[in-house]
């Protein structure tokens, strides 16, 4: 066992040792304080920020669109997407302040611009003064700068969790990981959370409503979110979510503990869900609605039954 | 000679070390005066080394004067033990990878006691803190390939004849019968690394599930 550190030993000289000793106490403490920052908290805020600009988003291009829509009605049927309608209110002003040119450029294809066009010159929309157009503009102006916030706050999520939790992000997705990481408090307190709670986090409504009238509790919160459990099948979903949380909590514990990917987990669950897909491939024979519906005395101990049956 | 004193109270064995920072504690241990010198109580249920001497393991596993590789300190409450254990003219090289538990360790045991050198890294690279050789390594890090981790740690640092003291968990339904199973695992990779296994205890009731294995590497000794 040759070990060609080994004659760098400090062994018997006291005051080299001492000497190491202090330095790796500094750079353990270094080490410490780094960690100790708590980007998390971070990404917490971050997370929601970009939650809270959705809705924010949504409720003034919806309305900056109505308003126009005074004006110029037609356009609203014509580009459905309402910040992209903004742009438009911005670059053109009044009805009359679109030109071809004005629309080239703007992903539209030429038949619709032709029909802006045509719409424009026999428009039942009403007059708009300067005074109603100041304020319909810099009303999408503000939807403009908020989708443009947006963008960024999505940039932020996702690399700040392949940062911070690089094995929840590979196995829930960035904003799916970033909002379990902010119902839960952070990603310390994620990391104390058994599957059983990950699974419904973000249901909580719901699962008040089920220990009060008896009915099932639900099968997913957040994670409903996860591609993988909104496109089953719906006999699978409850299976899927409890695998997907399964390994969530797995993988927020390494990300909280240790740091490091681990390639390991998203394989690992990926493996599951393939022999979910495969085992319960089938609808189960009974009525999926009878199950949905509270009270269900006849289901329970059949479910429970199985449980046992398992093990 | 061992530095570890065995008390009898109430029909039950305590066990308490020489403290070596004199009237500081690192966890809720007591500090008593025996013979003129300070000692702490060594709680066998917060420490799987005194759990396991406790539970007939012999009491020289860990000798004064001995240099330590501590895989796994967490907050450093056994790593306390084996600093008063070793003494002033030993050494315990702590690794720990989790920067926070690894802050306990390092403010209450490496700061107060100079024989102590602590290594916020992981364990899987000995070449971060491969500074002396040692005469014991000791691994508690709870992971799937702990076994190999211990040796490979082992293979780079510990001397010829040197001690390796083995935490192991059975991750287990059958509490009964599983453990006999892991040990023999592991019993067979020390064996193949040229180990052997000189005893092994369970840890119950102080530690579920969890097993001690001592064992010596061949070569001198
Ligand atoms: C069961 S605890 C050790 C308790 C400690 N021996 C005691 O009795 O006071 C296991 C520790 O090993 C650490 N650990 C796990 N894997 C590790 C690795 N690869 N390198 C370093 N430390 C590791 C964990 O962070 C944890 O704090």
């Amino acid at each position: 066992m040759a070990n060609p550190m080994a004659s760098q030993a400090p062994q018997g000289d006291a005051k080299s040792l001492q000497d190491l000793r202090e330095k790796s106490i500094l750079a353990a403490e270094e080490t410490i304080r780094k960690a100790s920052s708590r980007p998390d908290l971070h990404l917490v805020q971050a997370i929601q920020a970009l939650d809270d600009s959705d809705k924010f988003l949504n409720i003034t291009a919806t309305r900056a669109a109505e308003w126009y829509g005074l004006h110029f009605p037609e356009l609203a049927q014509m580009v459905q997407d309402n910040v992209a309608l903004c742009r438009l209110v911005l670059a053109a002003g009044k009805r009359d302040g679109f030109n071809a040119e004005l629309l080239q450029g703007r992903g539209l294809t030429e038949k619709k611009i032709e029909a802006i066009l045509t719409a424009k010159e026999r428009s039942k929309g009403g007059e708009l003064s300067d005074a109603d157009l100041a304020r319909v503009r810099s009303l999408s102006s503000l939807a403009v700068e908020l989708s443009g916030e947006r963008e960024k706050l999505n940039e932020y999520v996702e690399s700040a969790m392949h940062r911070i939790a690089p094995n929840v992000c590979e196995v829930a997705g960035a904003t799916i990981g970033a909002r379990l990481m902010a119902k839960a408090g952070g990603l310390d307190r994620l990391a104390t959370l058994p599957a059983s709670t990950i699974q419904i986090l973000g249901a909580e409504k719901a699962l008040f409503r089920a220990l009060r009238t008896g009915a099932r509790p639900p099968k997913h919160g957040i994670l409903f979110q996860h591609e993988a459990v909104h496109a089953a099948p719906k006999w699978q979903r409850g299976k899927i979510a409890r695998t997907i949380a399964n390994k969530v909590a797995i993988a927020a514990r390494v990300d909280y503990y240790r740091g490091s990917e681990e390639a390991s987990i998203k394989a690992g669950l990926d493996k599951r869900l393939e022999s979910i897909r495969e085992k319960y491939k089938e609808p189960p024979p009974r009525q999926p609605e009878r199950r949905e519906r509270p009270q269900q005395r006849r289901d329970r101990p059949r479910d429970r039954r199985q449980k046992y049956r398992r093990r | 000679m061992s530095r570890i004193l065995r008390e009898e109270r109430h029909g039950r064995t305590f066990l308490l070390t020489p403290n070596l920072a004199k009237g500081q504690r690192v966890y809720n241990e007591e500090l008593v005066v025996r013979e003129g010198a300070e000692y702490r109580t060594w709680d066998p249920f917060r420490s799987k080394l005194a759990a396991a001497i406790l539970k007939g393991l012999p009491d020289d596993m860990v000798r004064e004067g001995d240099r330590v590789l501590y895989l796994g300190t967490s907050t450093g409450t056994t790593p306390s033990h084996v600093s008063d254990i070793v003494g002033d003219g030993g050494l315990v090289i702590g690794v720990e990878f989790a920067p926070r538990v690894a802050r306990e360790f390092v403010e209450k045991v490496a700061r107060q006691r100079k024989n102590v050198i602590p290594y916020i890294v992981d364990a899987r690279d000995p070449s971060k803190y491969n500074v002396s050789r040692v005469d014991v390594v000791y691994c508690d890090i709870a992971q799937p390939d702990q076994t190999e981790i211990a040796l490979a740690n082992c293979a780079a640092m510990l001397e010829p004849g040197g001690r390796l003291l083995l935490v192991v968990k059975s991750r287990s339904i059958d509490v009964l019968k599983e453990p006999e199973r892991v040990f023999r695992e592991e019993r067979a990779k020390l064996e193949s690394a040229g180990f052997r296994v000189v005893a092994a205890t369970d840890l119950g009731p102080f530690e579920k599930d969890h097993a001690m294995i001592y064992a010596k590497s061949g070569g001198r000794g």
